[in-house]
């Protein structure tokens, strides 16, 4: 009889959940956007011609260490809150809320970035006046917001149809770019051409390329296993290498960097450069493409990041207002009118590539606080792992450093000239930093008093009391150092403790076989 | 640690709350999955069976093939399903553990927040 005696639990195997193939897709979604076209233009800026290659692939083998460091994080906490949780128990609570806010600017950011993006390059093929690129930006955002507020979400088979469209089409015509005679490589091997420092900025803006592919492992709930998305976050930046590296290569090959500097739209340019006005709407097709995993994967991650943070107390309850579908509207409204106004401060001062700096500096800084997250949690944490990076104090130690320097090569960089520094990117940062932080450390208290003495007023505690006296209370934790709930109670489980109320004890409705 | 008995008035509770409140019916139309649940604590285990937003059962032991599997003390079902702490605030801090999709993650929340705003 079910759960009459205490039930060894074992792994539920769920009715649907992710395996390998959506989780990659998932993973180079994510990281694979609009935006990664003029990536690429930005590596290039800092390594010219086929010495892009070159960067993207010291990127590339940079970012598997950010994958197994993921890896390892993701099989502590394998929850949607991971990185709230990992952060809170390395760093401590405040920071990682600070982290966190600011990491999800970051969305904002890309969000905006696309729309931007799209609507420069939709109004562009249409040869419409400049002015109608807000208009596509507005009617973008507004398609993305009517279909969140409405729950419409993509299914997992359309997102990853979308996500190997995206790559094999960019592949496949960077390869015909390739092949196309009349042109040469420019500059091979030339890292350091524009300056001392510039291999390091190039390699920077490559990272920038794999952005965000981490990502995947808010999915890690509904993975068949832990490996699944570890097996991602191995396999996604790879394709993101092949498809980013084929298209530097064919922008090298065809195209002076002097057309693409400046340009919104360099995918469009190759496009009409290799097979003239078919290839134009063919890379049109694919950045529109894009926007659907964006728009579908950027809203939802940061909708529900502030619908939980309101929940929580760390944001005005607002933010938790559930419509009729059970979409937490005025965290999506939010989310889309701050990304319109992005873009439309994008639109009007040309700071496109301000903000792929911005990008590129802000996952750097993940990147080396996620590394710090390791070593702190390896002397904390000293229970068994699905994945362990092999050597990974050290590797982590290393990674702090490396992304640390990156952080400065991006946030010191010029957006609009590769020989020149400039204290925009760190300072576009810096105040992002400063408001997250001042309104944790100010805002944020205040919230959680309020919300404490509301649930206070508002009702007496439901739970009737133990009829032997004791304590039913529910015992607050320190959101820090409370332990974990043990994954395999097996074991462990200590008797039943009282009889199976009648009601437990058999369930008309269901056949016995399954009872 | 909670008992039986304390879990099943928990759940008796719960599944009027959610069945008679309106607004969440309607919300939760388009909601039909099927909720294991496991208590880490004392390994008891019991399943919960929604249809359209309508909690249909909550049977002892695992039943089908779960949407959703939540695991978590006694104790903490217990104040869950009588609406006396926040199910996200546990959430986050890694003390309800959670396998299914993000968006039936933030449904079972829903559940908890419409018929208890202030919990």
């Amino acid at each position: 009889m079910p759960g009459a005696e205490p039930a060894q639990p074992v792994a539920q195997a769920l009715r649907r959940s992710v395996g390998t193939a959506t989780a990659t897709a998932t993973s180079a979604g994510l990281a694979f956007a609009a935006i990664d076209y003029l990536g690429v233009v930005s590596v290039l800026a800092y390594a010219p011609g086929a010495t892009a290659a070159v960067a993207i692939l010291v990127g590339g083998l940079i970012v598997l260490l950010v994958s197994g460091i993921f890896s390892e994080l993701n099989g502590l906490y394998p929850t949607a809150a991971g990185i709230r949780l990992y952060l809170g128990r390395a760093v401590g609570l405040r920071t990682s809320l600070s982290v966190t806010f600011t990491y999800m600017v970051t969305v904002v950011l890309v969000i905006a970035a696309d729309a931007f993006l799209i609507g420069a390059a939709v109004r562009h093929v249409l040869h419409e006046p400049a002015v109608l690129a807000y208009v596509w930006i507005a009617v973008l955002l507004g398609v993305a917001l009517a279909a969140n507020l409405l729950g419409v979400r993509l299914a997992g088979w359309v997102q990853t149809v979308v996500t190997y469209t995206v790559l094999t089409g960019t592949v496949v015509l960077s390869v015909i770019a390739l092949f196309h005679v009349g042109s040469a490589f420019h500059h091979p091997l030339n890292l350091f051409g524009q300056g001392s420092f510039s291999g390091v900025q190039a390699i920077a803006f490559a990272l920038f390329l794999y952005a965000a592919f981490e990502w995947v492992t808010t999915t890690a709930e509904e993975a068949r296993a832990p490996r699944v998305i570890t097996r991602a976050l191995f396999i996604a930046p790879v394709l993101i290498w092949i498809t980013s590296t084929l298209f530097a290569l064919a922008l090298a090959h065809l195209l002076p960097y002097s057309s693409l500097h400046g340009s919104a739209y360099p995918q469009l340019l190759l496009g009409q450069a290799a097979l003239g006005t078919v290839g134009e709407v063919w890379m049109l097709g694919l950045t529109v493409l894009t926007a659907l995993n964006t728009f579908n994967g950027g809203f939802l991650v940061a909708s529900r990041f502030i619908y939980a943070a309101a929940r929580e107390g760390n944001l005005p309850r607002q933010f938790a207002w559930l419509n009729l579908r059970a979409v937490p509207w005025l965290a999506v409204t939010t989310l889309a009118v701050v990304a319109a106004v992005v873009a439309a401060a994008v639109f009007a001062t040309g700071q496109w590539l301000l903000l792929v700096a911005v990008g590129a500096a802000l996952e750097s800084g993940i990147y080396a606080i996620a590394a710090l997250c390791l070593v702190v949690l390896r002397r904390r944490e000293t229970r068994e792992r699905p994945f362990t990076l092999v050597a990974g104090k050290p590797l982590a130690v290393f990674g702090i450093v490396i992304f640390t320097i990156l952080f400065l090569a991006t946030g010191f960089s010029d957006p609009k000239n590769a020989r020149h520094f400039s204290v925009a990117p760190i300072g576009v940062i810096a105040v992002l930093a400063a408001l997250s932080t001042g309104y944790v450390l100010i805002f944020v208290p205040k919230l959680r008093a309020a919300a404490a003495a509301r649930t206070a007023a508002a009702r007496p505690r439901r739970r009737p009391p133990r009829p032997d006296g004791g304590s039913a209370a529910p015992t607050p934790t320190d959101p820090i150092t409370a332990p974990d709930v043990t994954e395999d109670p097996a074991g462990q489980a200590g008797p039943a403790e009282a009889a199976v109320p009648p009601r437990f004890r058999a369930n008309p409705e269901i056949p016995p076989a399954l009872g | 640690m909670a008992n039986w008995d304390e879990l099943g008035e928990a759940l008796a509770d719960y599944t009027v709350s959610c069945n008679e409140n309106v607004r969440l019916r309607k919300m939760q139309r388009d909601w039909s999955r099927t909720l294991h649940f496991i208590c880490s604590d004392t390994g008891v285990t019991f399943s919960m069976e929604v249809d359209h937003g309508e909690i249909l059962s909550t049977p002892g032991g695992h039943v089908g093939t779960p949407d959703i599997v939540v695991t978590s003390e006694s104790e903490t079902f217990c104040d869950m399903f009588w609406g006396d702490l926040n199910p996200v605030q546990k959430y986050l801090r890694g003390e309800i553990k959670v396998k299914g999709s993000q968006e039936d993650v933030m449904r079972l929340d829903a559940i908890s927040y419409v018929i208890w705003p202030d919990s």
